[in-house]
């Protein structure tokens, strides 16, 4: 498995100062010197909002810094949490006096550094509340929702936390809206060809050239069945059969669709995924608001899509809709 | 010979020594569940512990937490906090104290286990490193002796390791490979099993 990579010790910090060098709205902050944030800084009386992850993903974790999306956002070597530094790092330089919203995906190293360095920042007088990203629902049953991978589908939790806080909401509604687009997003993914962590000796799981696996996560986890390639309408019939049946979503209801590839997955396939999605939808009277197709949370150079689906009320569409601006994404 | 910062020292110079050796291994170990690369991580964690400068502090507790530091510095994975937990728990029980016998180890180990199961919500019986500690600390109970402590210690991990291989994991991504994780050793629990054999050798080697 080939990478352009001078060595695998130094990817993420040479990624980190190729990032910056385009990027001069983010800056590499902290004693962790593994924390990015908006080069403008905490805004005072903003709620602050934090996240972190592993690297390997961009546009996630990192990406997602900006104006009415993240404040900060810590990162770990390829695939591990953030360590406890870091995350300290992030939470405070989020802060800006109205407290700090962690919010990032549920996984073990991540949940075990954040709750770690919330602990430690109580006595600094720092208030945090913490929601988890759990819409992968290939992860876990529906009566263990809360033990649910965070995917691609916390981008409209950033989205919707990260708009409220810009209007000066307090800390404890940040929150509410955040776990709100949490419960109101599913997402399932395919996986067609593996990744390889640069400092790993082997891809991250093995499958052969003409099989897919549908349910696997974004770090080569296990998912429902593996077989043989299907059609790319039928991949998405059968996406859309199991999002549905877990949340389902009521004829003239409105949702925001994302289509996102994995890293290796051609944009050209990616919109092949979408118009089946979208014929679908509007035939079942469903209305679809911003639609996104593109590479918005990755896994290196694997290669496969997941589909998302983001049920909108009012609140949560004029939130969706609101001016945000990352390197990644624009509203 | 009690313990003492100099044999935090040693041990972690002796540690990272091995590393090099069992970093592909345990990468291989991982490979079959994980994203293979623990024994990397590890190897990163130990040489952070290594760079460590001890030589100012006669305090044990100050040496662990220092440890405990430097490997939250070099790594986010979950074993490797697990591992930050457990030598923070060291820190606290023997803060102050220039000298710590070798029969408290045992109940040092227990106290470990207790702060990484609330911090990482494992179980005894999860297959996972926890196990192999509370093997280790059965072990070394009412032993006083570096010497035999090296050996049980090493005897403990083995037999969690054996008893714990045809076992399917319980927790975290593991679990969800029963069927890879029957008959496979937890990389965790390997590591340790492999850095105690590690120690035994040395000891007797010098």
């Amino acid at each position: 498995m080939k990478k352009l990579i001078n060595q695998p010790t130094s990817y993420v910090e040479e990624m980190l100062a190729g990032l910056l060098l385009a990027n001069p709205g983010l800056t590499l902050a902290g004693g962790s010197q593994r924390v990015i944030r908006r080069t403008s800084g905490a805004r005072t009386g903003k709620v602050g909002i934090a996240s972190g992850g592993g690297s390997g993903h961009l546009p996630l974790f990192t990406g997602y810094v900006g104006e009415g999306l993240l404040d900060t956002c810590s990162i770990g070597n390829v695939f591990e949490g953030p360590n406890v530094e870091s995350c300290e790092d992030a939470i405070r330089l989020a802060h800006g006096g109205a407290g700090v919203l962690c919010l990032y995906g549920n996984y073990g190293g991540d949940r075990m550094n954040f709750d770690m360095a919330c602990e430690l920042l109580d006595g600094e007088g720092i208030a945090t509340r913490t929601v988890l990203g759990t819409d992968d629902i290939a992860s876990a049953a529906p009566a263990e929702a809360h033990k649910r991978r965070g995917v691609a589908g916390i981008l409209y939790a950033y989205k919707a936390a990260g708009a409220l806080a810009e209007s000066g909401a307090s800390l404890d509604e940040v929150a509410r809206i955040a776990q709100k687009a949490v419960d109101a997003t599913r997402t399932i993914g395919v996986a067609l060809s593996p990744c390889r962590v640069p400092t790993a000796s082997a891809p991250n799981f093995s499958i052969a050239d003409d099989e897919i696996e549908m349910g696997m996560g974004i770090h080569g986890e296990p998912g429902i069945w593996r077989a043989k390639l299907k059609s790319a309408d039928a991949i998405v019939d059968e996406m859309l059969e199991r999002l549905l049946a877990d949340r389902p979503i009521a004829d003239g209801s409105r949702v925001s669709v994302l289509v996102n590839g994995l890293g290796a997955t051609p944009l050209e396939e990616l919109f092949i995924l979408y118009r089946r999605t979208h014929h679908i939808l509007t035939e079942r009277g469903i209305t679809i608001v911003q639609p996104l197709v593109g590479n918005y949370v990755t896994s290196m150079e694997m290669a496969g899509a997941s589909l998302s689906l983001h049920l909108l009320d009012a609140e949560l569409e004029k939130l969706l809709l609101a001016p945000a601006s990352c390197p990644f994404w624009k509203v | 010979m009690p313990i003492t910062v100099q044999t935090l020292r040693d041990a972690v110079a002796r540690s990272d020594a091995r590393m090099e050796r069992l970093e592909d291994p345990l990468n291989a170990a991982d490979a079959l569940l994980g994203d293979g690369d623990t024994g990397s991580m590890l190897a990163r964690v130990i040489e952070k512990m290594a760079a460590t400068d001890l030589t100012a502090t006669t305090d044990v507790g100050a040496a662990f937490n220092a440890l405990a530091r430097a490997t939250m510095a070099a790594t986010g994975s979950s074993l490797g906090t697990l591992l930050a937990t457990a030598l923070l728990t060291f820190a606290k029980s023997t803060k102050g104290r220039s000298e710590v016998p070798w029969s408290e180890l045992s109940g040092l180990i227990e106290q470990a286990i207790e702060a990484m199961k609330l911090r990482g919500g494992a179980s005894l019986g999860d297959k996972t490193i926890l196990d192999a500690l509370h093997r280790i600390a059965q072990s070394l109970t009412g032993i006083d002796d570096a010497s035999a402590v090296a050996l049980a210690a090493e005897t403990g991990a083995r037999a969690a390791l054996e008893h714990f291989q045809p076992l399917p994991c319980k927790i975290g991504r593991a679990r969800l490979f029963p069927e890879k994780s029957t008959g496979a050793h937890d990389p965790g629990m390997l590591a340790l099993h492999l850095l105690l054999r590690c120690e035994e050798v040395s000891d007797r080697d010098g």
